[in-house]
This record gives structure tokens, sequence and C-alpha cells, in this order.
């Protein structure tokens, strides 16, 4: 008996202590350079305790990367579990077994490429005058010019659908795979009852997979949260700042304009602080 | 007489030993390990790659380059000298040679900079710009200032001088924009930076006199710079698509595929619009200076010894080498055979017969010209990209529309600048 007590242990205290150190050393100092004044240009610093955090609160451009990021969040993360959905059940519904596996395939193509390239992509696809995403525009319009890159209204929207593009095909080929996993009897059973296709999915199939799209959707959430990549080569948070979430304006902040590494830092502490208790709460009321 | 030919003998010994000992310290290799250098993406560097083994054989080991675009590499160049320094090379320019010179990041290039690659020899202008509180940080990968490049042809056809004067080209822009047949008065930069929409942003204020600060008191909140930015605004209306929140590359690149009339950029566009390699406008196009009184944009880019990467003097001398050697006329010469007129720097390859003969006697006449109306239009202090990448921003929200208070944009940038100052 004692020896197997000593099995999980062993196994487990290196990993965690490696997670441990892999996790803490970096956030702890993150902590710690935000109560001072630190400064890419200056070697010198002096502790200025939570001064960098009240600054950040008179900061307009701060307060405006919360909301940029609070509505980044929310549109690709909604709209991605839409287009799964969406698509998921659609191929369920229409496509026959082997065209299903072309969609598929056809679908997990964009995920696979990285961001940045992705990005590049869809910059030139953006283009007002070359652009084959703004080329339907100017055919109906006779040639009239949209850019929808250097718009504060489009711009976002313009970013975020191609995250869209990259996770929502992405977990339409989940959702179809999930879909596929169910047992017939129940979707059966309201055919029987004269249930409307509609009506089969909304009250059956997708209630029976509620635990998995919750998974999904958190997936997403913090694969939301990681997309300074796609906004940085795209619009680099213009025009403006209207594109510019929190992350970008801490890089900002610390490598691109002042240096100034404990501001940032300060934001990126303010930015764990919001996520882990944003998400324990959700976690919470979902599990509820 | 024994004893004095073994005098002889140890004498002729001693003498041979030590010139052979003075011959292996001039072979010995001067670099121990390659040289790492980052820069941003340049044809005159890619061309130096070419040259790998020579400079192996100059110094003793190689080199690797890592390139980045402009942005991330100031970002990257900043972040590794202020902490690791993992590179022995930096490529810096005329928006941050004030902080990394100020701050310790890079050594004075005149120290470790070989006298028998002739320094002197590069461009007077391009000196100016390397140079930062009387010492020279950098030498030279490109430089110069501005030309106004036209198409000939569409302002013949429109019945158009060249305009010579601001208040011409405010005149003439506008009706040589024909957005119907894909055709734009000009193109400027309104993505936001230091060196991207500031940059062409700053010849506008200096034309009206504006000026960045007195002393220590910021002095750039005035009529001069309401003015500019109105101008500048006044032509972004007849300003090629894209460019709005494009850079360098959308301007010019509107400019080579044929939709704009008029281009005040950088000089190595010049080189651009004659290379059928890169312009669909090859043999369209005139040169002359910006228009008066707008002054040209001096700037320069080049190569640098970091200071924590090299923290011997072995080390700096061996990346003075590499600088000295990537930037010599040797290898400008060959940057001049593979047609990379942006690469070019030293007047002795800028006058030379060769140049002539592939630009022809019009660019030449009209770089001359520029040369006298470029000037150094930042603030040349340390602070100067944080000062200029906030009215970047700023500059960017008015360009695109989302806001459009002009003197309340300036003041927000007073207060800014004011802080920036009371921090020093």
């Amino acid at each position: 008996m004692r020896r197997r007590s000593f099995l999980p242990v062993t196994f487990l205290v290196p990993t965690l202590a490696i997670l441990l150190v892999l996790s803490m050393v970096p956030t702890l100092y993150a902590i710690v350079i935000a109560l001072q004044n630190r400064e890419l240009s200056t070697p010198g610093y002096s502790w200025v305790w939570f001064s960098n955090f009240a600054d950040l609160f008179l900061d307009r451009r701060f307060l405006n990367a919360v909301w940029v990021s609070v509505k980044w969040e929310i549109v690709t993360v909604v709209a991605t579990m839409v287009v799964a959905i969406g698509l998921g059940v659609l191929m369920f519904e229409v496509a026959s077994p082997r065209l299903r596996n072309i969609y598929c395939l056809l679908f997990i193509i964009p995920v696979l490429l990285p961001r940045v390239s992705a990005a590049f992509v869809w910059k030139f696809a953006y283009h007002p005058l070359y652009g084959i995403a703004t080329y339907p525009y100017r055919l109906v319009t006779g040639g009239l010019i949209v850019d929808p890159l250097s718009k504060a209204s489009t711009a976002l929207f313009a970013v975020a659908s191609v995250d869209v593009w990259q996770w929502g095909l992405f977990f339409a080929v989940i959702v179809l795979k999930l879909l596929e996993t169910l047992p017939p009897q129940p979707i059966e059973a309201a055919r029987l009852d004269h249930a409307r296709r509609w009506q089969i999915h909304a009250y059956v199939t997708l209630p029976m997979l509620k635990a998995p799209l919750i998974s999904l959707m958190f997936v997403k959430m913090i694969e939301s949260l990681r997309s300074f990549d796609l906004i940085y080569v795209m619009t680099r948070g213009g025009p403006g700042v209207a594109t510019e979430t929190l992350d970008m304006y801490a890089f900002s902040q610390g490598f691109i304009e002042s240096g100034k590494v404990s501001y940032a830092s300060a934001m990126a502490v303010l930015m764990m602080i919001a996520t882990v208790i944003t998400f324990t709460m959700l976690w919470k009321r979902v599990q509820a | 007489m024994k004893s004095t030919r073994l005098a002889a003998s140890l004498g002729a010994a001693f003498v041979l030993t030590a010139s052979a000992s003075t011959m292996a310290l001039a072979q010995a290799p001067v670099c121990s390990a390659p040289v790492k250098v980052l820069a941003q993406p340049r044809d005159g560097l890619t061309l130096l790659e070419d040259s790998k083994d020579e400079f192996k054989k100059l110094s003793g080991a190689g080199f690797q380059i890592d390139y980045l675009n402009e942005n991330d590499r100031r970002a990257k160049s900043r972040a590794d000298a202020s902490t690791v320094g993992n590179y022995n090379v930096y490529y810096v320019d005329e928006a941050n040679v004030a902080l990394f010179a100020s701050s310790g990041w890079i050594a004075p290039l005149a120290d470790y900079y070989p006298a028998e690659y002739d320094f002197a020899d590069f461009d007077p202008g391009r000196q100016k710009v390397a140079t930062y509180d009387g010492k020279v940080w950098f030498a030279p990968l490109t430089g110069g200032g501005d030309l106004m490049v036209y198409r000939k042809d569409i302002l013949e056809a429109a019945g158009i001088q060249p305009p010579k004067t601001l208040d011409e080209l405010l005149a003439d822009v506008p009706k040589l924009t024909n957005a119907d047949k894909g055709m734009y008065g000009i193109a400027l930069r309104g993505a936001r930076g230091s060196g991207a929409n500031v940059w062409r942003w700053m010849p506008y204020f200096k034309a009206y006199g504006g000026k960045w600060f007195d002393g220590d008191k910021p002095a750039f909140n005035s009529d001069a710079a309401v003015k500019a930015t109105e101008t500048y605004l006044k032509l972004f209306k007849d300003s090629a698509p894209g460019t709005q929140t494009g850079s360098w590359d959308e301007s010019t690149g509107a400019f080579l595929s044929g939709q704009v009339a008029i281009l005040v950029e950088s000089t190595p566009l010049s080189g651009m619009a004659v290379d059928p390699k890169t312009s669909q406008v090859v043999g369209k196009v005139g040169f002359l200076p910006p228009p008066a009184p707008l002054p040209g944009g001096g700037y320069g880019h080049g190569l640098a010894i970091a200071t924590k990467a090299n923290p011997d003097d072995a080390s700096k001398k061996c990346a003075g080498l590499f600088v000295a050697w990537a930037t010599s006329k040797e290898n400008e010469k060959r940057r001049l055979d593979a047609h990379q007129f942006g690469e070019l720097n030293r007047t002795s390859i800028l006058s030379s017969k060769e140049f002539a003969n592939i630009y022809g006697a019009d660019l030449g006449q009209a770089l001359a010209e520029t040369g006298k109306v470029t000037a150094v239009n930042f603030w040349q202090d340390p602070r100067w990209p944080d000062l200029g990448d906030r009215w970047g921003i700023i500059l960017e929200e008015l360009v695109t529309g989302t806001r459009t208070d002009i003197k309340g944009s300036l003041n927000e940038l007073e207060a800014y600048a004011n802080e920036l100052v009371k921090k020093k």
C-alpha cells in the first residue's frame, strides 16, 4: 500500500515544481517590477509602490485599451462559436460523409497557417485598390473605394474576421465530429415526434453537447487573449488607438515608444488579475 | 672574431624572430567569434551576405544578420541593448541614435573604425545625422533627404508645370486627382510613428516656421503646427487609398505602380522609380527638390558598435572592423553595380562616372539641389521616439477622422512633452 502511494508523488512533484518555477518566477518578477519605476534607458530605479497602477487609471490610452480588449474578446468568441455551430450543423445536415471529409480538410487549413502569415495575407486582401476582399465592393459600386483597416468603426471587425476565419472554421470541424459521435436514438425520437431540423439541434443535439461546447468557448476565450501578433501585423493598434488591445499597449509602452517597463508590467499584472477573476467566476457559474 | 660572428648571428636571429612575431601579430585574427548583427531588411545587406567569405578571410570569423522590419527592429534592439546584449552590431537610425548613444548602448565609432576605410568619404549630410553630442556613432548604410518625384506624362497631359512652391503644390494636387481612372495627386504617410507619418508631416511644420523646443520648454504648440497639420490633412484628401494607415511601402508602392502624380519622399524612391524591376513608370518620371519652402527630411541609417555584447576593446575592434568593411568603398561599389541606389552613401561613388551612367544627369542634379535644402527636422534628443511616436498616434487619428480638433490634439501633446521634460 505504501509503495503505491509514493508513485503519484514521484511523478507529480518534479512536474509541479517545474511548473511552479516556470509560472511563478516571471509572475513574481512582473509584480516586483510593477512596483518600481524602471525604464529601459536608465539603469537606476526606485520603489514607487502603487503609483504605476494609479497612473494607469488616469491614462486615456489604457482605458481605451481595456475597452478594446473587452470588445475584441466578445466579438471574436461569440462570432467564432456562432460560425462553428452554424457550419458544423450545416455540414452534419447537408453534406455526405465524403463531402464532410473534404470540408473538414479545407476548414482545418486556415488554423494551420501561422498567425503572422494569415495576418499578412489578409492585410493585403483588405487593400482598398488591389485587395480580393474589397473587390466585390469595388465591382458593385463601380469602383468606389473601401478601406476597412483605416476606419475606426470597421478596423476591429476586419481584424476579428481573420481570427474567426482561422478558429471558427476549425471549431466547425470539431462541432461536426462531436455531432457525429452522438447516439442516434434521441435524434430519431425527435424526428418521430415531427420535430423540425432546427428544433432537433436547438433542443436535442446542442444541449447534449453543452459541456464540450463550453470547453471550446473557454479555449477560444484564452486564445483570444493572445491575439497580439494578428492585430500588430494588420493595424499596429490603429487607426489611432482603435484596435489597441491591452497587450499591445503594454508592449508599446515597454519596448516601442518610451521603454517604461514598470508601467508596462503594471498593465500586465492588472490584466492577469482581471483574467483570473473573470475566468474563475465564469467557470464557477458554468459549473453551478 | 668568433664572438663578433656569434653576436651577429644572435642579432640576426633576434631580428628574424621579432619580425616573425610582428607578422604573426599582424595576421592574428581580429575576431574570435562570428559577429551578430540585428538589422532591418536592406538590399545592400542581402548583397553583403554574398561576400561572407571575404570578411571571414579578413577578420577570422563570419557574421550573422538577423532581420526585423523597422518598428520591430527598433523595439528589439532597444530591448536587447538594455537587457541581455545578444548583438555585437546594431542597425540604428536618426530617430534612435540619441537614445542609444546617451544610454551607453553603443560605442563611439571613431575609436574602433580602421582609418584605411576612410570615414570622411561619406556624404557630409549623412555624417551629420550619424553625429550626436559631437561624436560619430554609426557608419551610414542609407540616408539622404527628400526629392519631389513626379509623373512627367500626367503633368503634361494636365497642362501643369512641376510645382516649385508649396502653394503651387497645394493648388496642383487636387487637379491631378482622377479617382475614376485610379490616379491620385499625391501619396502621404498616415501610419503612426516618428519615422512614419510624423516624418512626412515635419517638413510642413518646419516650412511654416515650427520649432520643437525652446531650451527645455516645448515650443511646438504653435500656429505653425496647426497650419502644418491642416495642410497635411488637406493634401490627404488626394492621397492614394491605402496610405491613410500606410507608410513608405504603401505610398511608394502606389507611385511605382502608376497611381500617383506627385510624391515628395525620401531619396531612395528615385532609384526605385528608374529601375524596371521595381517600377512600372520607368521613363515617365522627373525629379526636383521639394517645393519651397519645404525642407528635405535629413535621415540616415547605419551600423553601430554595441557595448553590452562587446565588453572589451578586442570585441569592439572586431565589431568596428565589420562595420567598416560592410560600409566600405568596395562594398558600396558592388551595390552600385547591382543598381541599389538607396544603398549609396559615399561621395566617391555618388560623384563617379558609373553613377552618372546608370542614373543619368537629371537625378544627379536633383540630388545635388536637394542636398542644399536637406535639414534635420526632428528633435535631436533621446526622448524623441517617445514624443514623436505619441504625435504619430494622434496624427493618425486626425488623418483617419477619429479626432478632428487639431489645437486640442496639440495641447494634449504639449502636456505629454511637459511630463517628459519633468522626468529628465
